[in-house]
């Protein structure tokens, strides 16, 4: 299993945001004390192990928030966090970072992308992959529960894909995400993730 | 008949509500439910709504294989009443043009058989009859339509007809390509 190892120092200065409760906390003083360190103040983090939650779909982060919260959505970084959270501290929060504009980057690999682009357009036909438009919609913009991927950095929706595949991730309802997952091979997950990762604003 | 079918057929099937529930099935069959011209999944938009509960409980039931499709159609996935608002939406949407054709060269022999054997249950023209859960076996794609005669002659597609499966039992691999070849072609008649 893919641990993640938080850079010392930004562990810290979550700690230090922790550890001093903002008084009467609005959504945007949470954002910027607790959550900026990591996911940016506007969501749009820059370090790749950080997911970007910028323009996020609003009832997904707060299923994420709360499945984190109980444990559904393993992670030893998000859990702590959301712990120190009030649960009418959510839906604000979900609010402020889909307010947020989006900012991703073009993909690193051209050619990378364009095979990455057919998986996500068609599939793949022999193994049964459904194609992620079908769930995530034109430009992976998401819709209801299945989540913006868009601009997102490439190496988190991968570990993601990942965690699917290996039964790490288990909070996707009816286990969709997990059996799309499985259905990949990782030359494939390789290449929409890089064709994701340059769709959207930059 | 009984269970989870004689629900659906009776429910009022809500097409608003149908595609939402479509939604996890569009990154096979796509968005406008036209399926591939390939035939690795077929056109379900247009079909009628019982023969769309039907196959849908018969293959989440096991009456009918289909692997790649059953992890998406699973009870855990869809209700019986989203079985019943996803044929609701989906029996109401256009007819794609862009239909996956055979070589053409079976279609003469195809058309004499399909008059002679088919036509009873599916229609002249293919249309199929809802009420009798018998199939719109026009404008759907070749390869899907020829992979489905032969899984009903060798056994392989264990809820059909046995009618159905008499006559088609006496058929030969050219026969098959050549009554697929013509429904194929078939345009579906407007409702
Ligand atoms: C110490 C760093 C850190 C802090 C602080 C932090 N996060 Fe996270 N967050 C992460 C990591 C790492 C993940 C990815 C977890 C995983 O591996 O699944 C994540 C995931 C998420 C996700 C899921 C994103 C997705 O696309 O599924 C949401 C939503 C989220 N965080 C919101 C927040 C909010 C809101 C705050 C502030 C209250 C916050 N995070 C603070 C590190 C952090
Ligand atoms: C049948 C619908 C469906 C299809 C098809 C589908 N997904 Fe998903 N996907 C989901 C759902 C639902 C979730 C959200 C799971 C959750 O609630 O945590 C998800 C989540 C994800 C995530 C995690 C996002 C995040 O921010 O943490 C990634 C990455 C992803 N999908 C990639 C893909 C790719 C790539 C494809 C195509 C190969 C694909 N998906 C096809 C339903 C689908
Ligand atoms: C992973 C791909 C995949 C997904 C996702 C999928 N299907 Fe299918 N579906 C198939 C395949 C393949 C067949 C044809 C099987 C065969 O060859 O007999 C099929 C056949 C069908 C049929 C029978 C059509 C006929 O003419 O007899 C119906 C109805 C159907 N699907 C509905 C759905 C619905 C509704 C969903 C979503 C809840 C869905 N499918 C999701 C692959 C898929
Ligand atoms: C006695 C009525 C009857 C006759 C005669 C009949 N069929 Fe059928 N056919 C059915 C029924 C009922 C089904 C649906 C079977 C099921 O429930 O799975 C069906 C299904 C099919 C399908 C699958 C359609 C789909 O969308 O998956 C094809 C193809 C087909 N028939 C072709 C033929 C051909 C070709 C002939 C003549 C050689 C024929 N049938 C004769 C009743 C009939």
């Amino acid at each position: 299993m893919t641990r993640l190892h938080l850079p010392a120092a930004l562990l810290g200065l979550t700690m230090v945001a922790m550890a001093f409760p903002v008084q009467a906390e609005d959504a945007k003083t949470i954002a910027a004390t607790i959550c900026s360190g990591c996911h940016g103040e506007d969501g749009n983090s820059t370090i790749p192990m950080f997911p970007r939650i910028a323009g996020q779909d609003e009832t997904y982060i707060i299923k994420q928030l709360k499945e984190f919260r109980g444990g559904q959505r393993k992670s030893d970084v998000m859990a702590p966090v959301v712990a120190s959270l009030k649960s009418e501290d959510l839906a604000p929060l979900a609010a402020h970072f889909n307010g947020q504009k989006p900012k991703g980057q073009d993909a690193r690999d051209a050619k990378l992308a364009e095979q990455g682009k057919g998986v996500y357009l068609d599939g793949n036909e022999n193994s049964g992959l459904p194609a992620c438009i079908g769930c995530h919609q034109p430009e992976a913009v998401g819709h209801g529960v299945y989540p913006r991927l868009a601009g997102q950095h490439p190496e988190y929706l991968l570990q993601q894909l990942k965690s699917f595949a290996a039964n790490e991730r288990t909070n996707d309802a009816s286990r969709l995400m997990r059996v799309v997952a499985k259905r990949m091979t990782e030359d494939e997950m390789k290449a929409v993730t890089e064709y994701i990762s340059g769709l959207g604003p930059k | 008949m009984r269970g989870e079918k004689l629900i659906a057929l009776q429910a009022r099937g809500d097409a608003l509500r149908g595609e939402i529930s479509f939604e996890p099935c569009q990154g096979c069959h796509r968005i406008d439910a036209s399926g591939r011209t390939s035939g690795s999944y077929p056109r379900l938009a247009g079909q009628h709504g019982t023969v769309l509960i039907k196959q849908m409980t018969d293959i989440r039931a096991g009456r009918r294989n289909n692997p790649k499709m059953e992890p998406f159609i699973g009870d855990h996935v869809v209700s019986p009443m989203e079985i019943a608002d996803i044929a609701a939406y989906v029996s109401n949407l256009p007819i794609p043009k862009e239909i996956g054709q055979g070589p053409g060269t079976g279609i003469a022999h195809g058309k004499d058989l399909f008059a002679k054997d088919c036509a009873t249950c599916h229609g002249e023209r293919g249309e199929g009859k809802g009420e009798k859960f018998y199939p719109m076996v026009a404008a759907q794609h070749y390869r899907y339509l020829l992979r489905e005669v032969k899984f009903i002659r060798d056994g392989d597609r264990r809820n059909s007809n046995p009618e159905m499966v008499k006559v088609i039992g006496q058929y030969s691999d050219e026969d098959l390509e050549a009554v697929a070849d013509f429904m194929a072609q078939l345009v579906a008649p407007k409702k």
